[in-house]
């Protein structure tokens, strides 16, 4: 063999091992291949709230109660509970055989530390507990005691939230952290184990099935029932860009991702090998949130003037696209298709769009073409595209807009300033909510109108609040659905905010994975992959 | 030499100091807060507040400066804000796909540029240098990501050969290593590759109009030797200034292109630590590409003085 035949040879050889079928195919079948919405940074579900921590956390620590897709809590870590007549004591009896990663049993001092810290940092129903407390106490090992002062109705649902941050339970030592610094053990007692040691945040987190988890006989319906995994392994990808999520899709190279882009859906639904889906019934609600404390948005007049003129069509279209199956307008401040759903004191919000109207409102504001302060978060594409519609729509009925693009991090800081727009303020931002959050007032933060208490913009109307406790205090659906009517009424009336339409995301799997769910977390029990 | 070395090593501390009191800076002034991106849109402004107090982001900016930098002097980077993990600890995590997709996009820019370069201005005026120029000027004038998409397209969708992403450690075979590094480091060398073969082109015809070209031609030495030899050597020194200073658009192509192929490397760290605000992993990374940047552009000067014995240290 002379030098020219070596090199021919080892050059054939490497092409060939190169070009070889992709490997990467056939990865066992005990391994699922996910690739998240975002990048799991941390995984300390009540130090953050953010969606894709609540998600990696359903795999690691289990709940007390679990919501089933009627959003009815079900009994999870807990096998029986006893209330009294007056919904002011609480006693649970956990399940036997409970058990934490490091092997050692849950018990109730274990639970009342995990509740004591998410009571800190529950905005919501956590801290309503909170404030009506006497006593959280260990009875024995299996039971534990609420005693309340004033009665609460809603503690099942409290304990089971799906919302952020949900109460999982965690051994005491770890419990016992400060809510506002971050755990750095991940210890639970769900379904399965967090691999700390093979973690590269921002690249991929590592998840293998807990031998000695023990699910509930009921069969598994979202956070409720026997959360039986069926593979050994789920490996977390994190693919920041979606063309190449997409194409890893297509590849064979992941088997699930949980949020394509809009735009390469159409793509992905010609592919034979990956079906593509609803990802969670319950959607998102678009918010045009306002700020309430300085001229000309402080006058219920000029709020009003945005519903008159705001058309959630626009918004819709320019948030998810042409496919009408993903959106519908929503006169009202709660998840479409829920039970408390309501249009009551939605008629602004519905009709022909009427910009002379909104323009004289405007004017009765006291509204003389003072810049108003649109901020808008370039880099998250739903944000952008609600913004861009707003500042196309104050044009619209004469308002003098001042475009600032920033990026999500730096709204999350300005929005929380209160010094008016020209000092570094500001009148408008976006967001969305998760639908999962609208069903009714108990997480739904951004409806909560107490002035210097309420959420950014800072809303204040004391019948809002009055129809908050109303729903609290109702004790039949009958009896919620009366105080949310009201509640919508008056939270239109103050446009606590102004909600941008309804709309809901894909999801998209290979073909020889099933098994896979419509709900507002991605659900990995009963997940099969041939 | 020696003392030379020893000197250049030493002047990097003020500037790798310098450039780290303007990231710190930077970043001070910078809008954006991580305690409000941590806490999520479910929190209250009170509860931002308190997690920006327990992450010290509430302290003077003196008193932020001088806890880090003697951190940094003592060889501790801090503790990412959000990971909660040492940040050297996730630069180590890093390192192995950064320096080998810029490793193997140097390999093969050079391997294809310096020949480009050579044979282009050999055949001057032809339909060959016309050739070279014309794929240099695609490589100069499309992005990497434009590439990276179309790579990833053909070879990976329609041919099937190679993965769209991700990245494999050499330690668990060569072959799975190149197989999810090949393309990535193509699209990132393309721009590489036209800039290093149209300076080459233009420093060899520079040489090879020199009389000692000719007297080698009149003493008998082959076309090769003359090439290779006696040319290439002498246009050595502006082709290796270029590679160094073309370093710095590897490191900025390199974030570009492991977004594309997700590849977990130094490049995502840093975008992820920049979106989330993550001042330690930010000031982290800064600091040690800085660092390196100092090294390339010493090594660079040093290999001066084996292509050109005239310099001296």
């Amino acid at each position: 063999m002379d030098r020219r035949d070596f090199l021919k040879t080892a050059a054939a050889g490497a092409v060939s091992a190169l070009a070889a079928p992709n490997l990467a195919r056939a990865a066992g079948s005990s391994v699922l291949r996910f690739i998240p919405q975002a990048n799991l940074a941390n995984l300390d579900p009540i130090w953050t709230t953010q969606y894709v921590v609540r998600n990696g956390a359903l795999l690691i620590w289990d709940m007390l109660y679990g919501v089933n897709e009627k959003l009815e809590p079900q009994p999870q870590m807990v096998e029986s509970h006893d209330v009294s007549a007056d919904f002011k004591t609480w006693t649970f009896k956990l399940r036997p055989g409970l058990k934490f990663h490091d092997g050692e049993p849950v018990r109730s001092k274990d639970v009342v530390a995990s509740i004591a810290r998410w009571m800190v940092r529950d905005a919501t129903m956590g801290q309503v507990i909170k404030k009506r407390l006497d006593a959280l106490e260990a009875v024995d090992d299996r039971v534990f005691r609420f005693r309340l002062n004033a009665p609460y109705s809603k503690m099942l649902f409290a304990l089971g939230k799906s919302s952020t941050p949900c109460l999982f339970i965690m051994p005491e030592r770890i419990a016992a952290t400060d809510p506002f610094k971050q755990i750095s053990e991940y210890v639970g007692s769900g379904p399965m184990r967090f691999m700390k040691d093979q973690w590269v945040p921002g690249a991929k987190a590592i998840f293998e099935r807990f031998a000695d988890y023990a699910p509930r006989a009921e069969k598994a319906n979202w956070l409720s029932g026997g959360k039986r995994v069926n593979f050994d392994r789920i490996e977390w990808n994190i693919v920041p860009d979606g063309a190449t999520a997409a194409a890893a899709l297509e590849n064979g190279e992941v088997d699930w991702w949980e949020t394509p882009l809009p735009d390469l859906v159409p793509l992905l639904k010609k592919h034979a090998n990956v079906a593509v889906d609803i990802a969670d019934p319950l959607g998102n609600i678009g918010s045009f949130r306002i700020n309430h404390l300085h001229p000309p948005f402080n006058d219920v007049r000029a709020r009003q003037a945005i519903q008159i003129a705001l058309s959630q069509e626009d918004y819709m279209g320019a948030v998810v696209g042409s496919d009408e199956t993903l959106w519908k307008t929503i006169p009202g401040y709660f998840t479409p298709d829920t039970p408390l759903y309501s249009e009551v004191g939605g008629e602004r919000l519905k009709g022909k769009r009427d910009y002379e109207l909104a323009k004289k409102l405007l004017a009765e504001a006291g509204y003389k073409g003072e810049p108003i302060v649109l901020l808008v978060a370039t880099d998250v594409s739903i944000t952008k595209a609600q913004g861009d519609v707003t500042a196309d729509l104050l044009k619209r009925i004469g308002m003098n807009v001042e475009y600032t693009a920033l990026d999500w991090g730096t709204v999350g800081q300005r929005r929380a300033k209160k010094e008016p727009p020209a000092q570094g303020g500001w009148n408008i931002f976006h967001t969305w909510h998760a639908g999962a959050d609208c069903v009714n007032p108990a997480p739904y933060i951004a409806l909560n109108a107490g002035g210097d208490t309420a959420w950014f913009g800072w809303p204040k109307s004391d019948l809002v609040q009055e129809k908050i406790d109303a729903w609290y205090a109702a004790s039949d659906l009958a009896g919620e659905k009366k105080a949310i009517d009201e509640l919508n009424k008056a939270a239109m009336d103050h446009v606590v905010y102004v909600p941008t339409g309804f709309f809901k995301g894909y999801q998209a799997w290979r073909t020889n994975v099933s098994g896979i769910v419509k709900a507002p977390f991605p659900v990995f029990w009963d997940v099969t992959k041939t | 030499m020696f003392a030379y070395i020893v000197r250049r090593i030493l002047a990097t501390v003020p500037v790798v100091l310098l450039v780290a009191l303007f990231v710190f800076s930077l970043l001070y002034l910078a809008p954006g807060d991580p305690a409000a991106i941590i806490a999520g849109d479910q929190a209250s402004p009170a509860d931002v507040d308190r997690i920006r107090e327990s992450l010290g982001l509430d302290r003077p900016f003196l008193v932020r400066f001088f806890d880090w930098f003697f951190h940094v002097i003592g060889g501790d980077l801090g503790v990412s804000i959000f990971t909660n993990l040492p940040v050297s600890h996730m630069i180590a995590q890093r390192i192995e796909p950064t320096v080998s997709l810029m490793l193997l996009t140097l390999t093969l820019s050079l391997s294809c540029a310096i020949p480009m370069g050579v044979i282009a201005a050999w055949k001057h005026g032809t339909i060959i240098d016309r050739a070279v120029m014309m794929t240099a000027v695609f490589g100069f004038s499309t992005p990497s990501f434009v590439i990276g998409y179309l790579l990833a397209y053909l070879f990976a969708l329609q041919l099937d050969w190679l993965p769209v992403q991700g990245f494999t450690s050499i330690s668990v075979g060569l072959i799975p290593f190149l197989r999810n590094l090949i393309l990535p480091a193509t699209a990132l060398g393309l721009v590489f590759m036209a800039l290093i073969a149209r300076i080459t082109r233009a420093t060899m015809l520079d040489v090879l109009s020199q009389d000692y070209v000719r007297t080698a031609k009149a003493k008998g030495v082959g076309q090769r030797g003359v090439l290779f030899v006696h040319a290439l050597k002498n246009a050595a020194v502006p082709i290796v200034t270029i590679v160094g200073i073309g370093f710095a658009t590897l490191i900025g192509g390199a974030i570009v292109t492991e977004s594309v192929f997700a590849i977990p490397g130094l490049g995502r760290l840093t975008v992820d630590a920049i979106l989330r605000r993550d001042y330690p992993v930010i000031q982290g990374v800064v600091l040690m590409f800085s660092f390196i940047y100092v090294l390339v552009n010493l090594g660079v000067d040093l290999l001066y003085t084996v292509f050109d014995p005239r310099i001296r240290y």
